[in-house]
């Protein structure tokens, strides 16, 4: 048997180049046809419900209040080459003369609704804390971040127990995402008016923008008029154009 | 007619084997070589594999780079340049990212299957390294050089097979691992920081896939150029040993003239 390439029946076993490149056409064309395609109709469904047990799982298993992200203390600041992404044309600058003064206006399902100043939330306790921005994208970037904890203006406002979700709105077009309650009282959830040791930029969500680590950064709405505390999810911008609601890191 | 003996060989998974003698007088080796949760385990993987790296490197597009912002990394050659879009499944980040999380659960619960399988059912120790595993891997490869005449001898798999076969779980665990760390850097912030922080995760998430393609593409070669006969034991579970290549001192591409 040793030394022999044929098969019982006689046959050659050996597959010859020719046979392994027509194999191998074959294969690479019916590849190409499969990629960079959305995949199955059909499977669209099975990746919604594969979503929704995800965030089934993320919310009740793996999500912790007492998570923490913590940047290693030689890790270099991002600065200037952190992105500013914003969807209106130009970069929202905030029109005193056309909208007044801008205010913060907290309200929806809350005992008491208020509207704060700028100056208003740069007299309420300060946590300043340098942190990761995780961007969807794949890419992190170290910032440090200034304001107030939103779980201390819930402690102000109060939420009524059927708040279960925070949406927060924004001067830069239609731009909005709403957040689980739970996130949203995260320690390290803020609604920051600083950014680097400076007061926040126009390209960076001025006056004040939402940000956490713990939600990925499309997540953390820039350039915010309201924050509204809601009993149902009311989807967001990029949460609309099909990416994942719930965006937890 | 024939005669049919039933001999007990060596190998935990090749239990029976039965010799049968022909009606042209040829002696043939038929052995039963892969349980069928190890063909279905397979087979699911091979789906599941695809779908992941396709998608992974849709993901990976969208920033085709592994340094934080402000910062640098050492060590990716082609930084900001994307993986070319056929390679890619998912169309669109967010399409990629669904495909990515659903099919994940496909290929852990998959992969906990065959390994918990293995371990119980004994084809483990088909896998495991062993001492001469180095020795045997080097006759191997003087073979496929040609300064070795004659293949070497080896029972189900021979060393360099064993070494893929055992490599391949273990990156898939290091796929999994460094994948959680990506997907929660600040709720699973122990395990992100066992692999060096987020940056350092994803980085051993796109190796290890690298790793895990290129063992790929050699395992499916080497079963169309040298044993085909694995591809129809992997379907129906039957290995018929006159065919393998040992038996046929086969190399890819090159046919032995007969004695």
């Amino acid at each position: 048997m040793r030394g022999r390439s044929t098969g019982r029946k006689g046959n050659s076993m050996a597959m010859d180049r020719r046979r392994f490149m027509q194999l191998g056409a074959l294969s690479l064309t019916s590849g190409l046809v499969a990629c960079n395609s959305k995949g199955p109709k059909a499977a669209q469904k099975l990746l919604r419900i594969a979503e929704t047990k995800n965030e089934i799982v993320e919310r009740g298993l793996i999500y912790r209040h007492t998570s923490m992200d913590r940047v290693k203390p030689k890790a270099h600041l991002a600065g200037d080459a952190f992105p500013a992404y914003h969807i209106s044309k130009h970069t929202p600058v905030w029109d005193e003369a056309a909208r007044g003064v801008w205010r913060l206006q907290v309200a929806g399902a809350v005992r008491r609704p208020m509207e704060f100043t700028l100056d208003d939330l740069l007299k309420l306790p300060r946590r300043t804390q340098k942190v990761h921005h995780y961007c969807v994208e794949g890419w992190t970037a170290v910032a440090i971040w200034s304001g107030v904890r939103l779980s201390e203006i819930a402690r102000i406002v109060e939420p009524k127990g059927d708040a279960k979700y925070v949406d927060f709105e924004s001067f830069d077009d239609d731009y909005h995402e709403s957040w689980d309650i739970d996130s949203a009282l995260h320690p390290q959830t803020l609604i920051a008016y600083g950014m680097d040791g400076h007061m926040l930029g126009a390209d960076h969500g001025a006056p004040a923008r939402v940000h956490s680590p713990v939600k990925l950064g499309y997540k953390n709405t820039k350039y915010l008029t309201r924050v509204v505390f809601t009993p149902h999810k009311t989807g967001g911008y990029w949460t609309d154009k099909g990416y994942e609601w719930y965006g937890g890191t | 007619m024939g005669e049919i003996t039933q001999n007990m060989v060596g190998s935990s998974a090749e239990q029976v084997s039965v010799e049968v003698m022909s009606a042209a007088g040829d002696a043939v080796v038929k052995a039963k070589r892969h349980h069928w949760l190890v063909r279905l385990t397979h087979w699911v993987n091979v789906v599941a594999v695809l779908i992941m790296v396709g998608s992974g490197l849709r993901i990976f597009n969208a920033y085709p780079a592994f340094a934080a912002r402000g910062g640098t990394f050492c060590c990716y050659p082609f930084e900001h340049h994307p993986i070319p879009k056929w390679l890619t499944f998912g169309a669109w980040l967010g399409g990629a990212r669904h495909w990515h999380f659903a099919m994940m659960w496909v290929l852990a619960i998959n992969g906990l299957i065959y390994l918990g399988f293995i371990y119980l059912h004994g084809e483990w120790r088909d896998l495991t390294p062993r001492r001469g595993d180095i020795r045997d891997s080097w006759e191997m490869v003087k073979f496929y050089l040609f300064v070795r005449r004659d293949h070497p001898r080896q029972g189900k798999h021979n060393a360099l097979q064993k070494t893929a076969y055992f490599a391949m779980p273990v990156l898939g665990a290091v796929l999994v691992l460094t994948g959680l760390s990506i997907w929660k850097p600040v709720q699973l912030a122990l395990l992100t920081n066992l692999f060096g922080g987020y940056v350092w995760a994803r980085y051993w998430h796109f190796v290890a896939m690298l790793f895990l393609v290129a063992l790929s593409f050699v395992h499916v070669f080497m079963v169309f150029a040298v044993d085909p006969e694995s591809l129809r034991s992997m379907v129906t579970g039957n290995y018929d040993s006159s065919r393998a290549p040992e038996a046929r001192n086969a190399r890819p591409f090159y046919r032995e003239k007969r004695k």
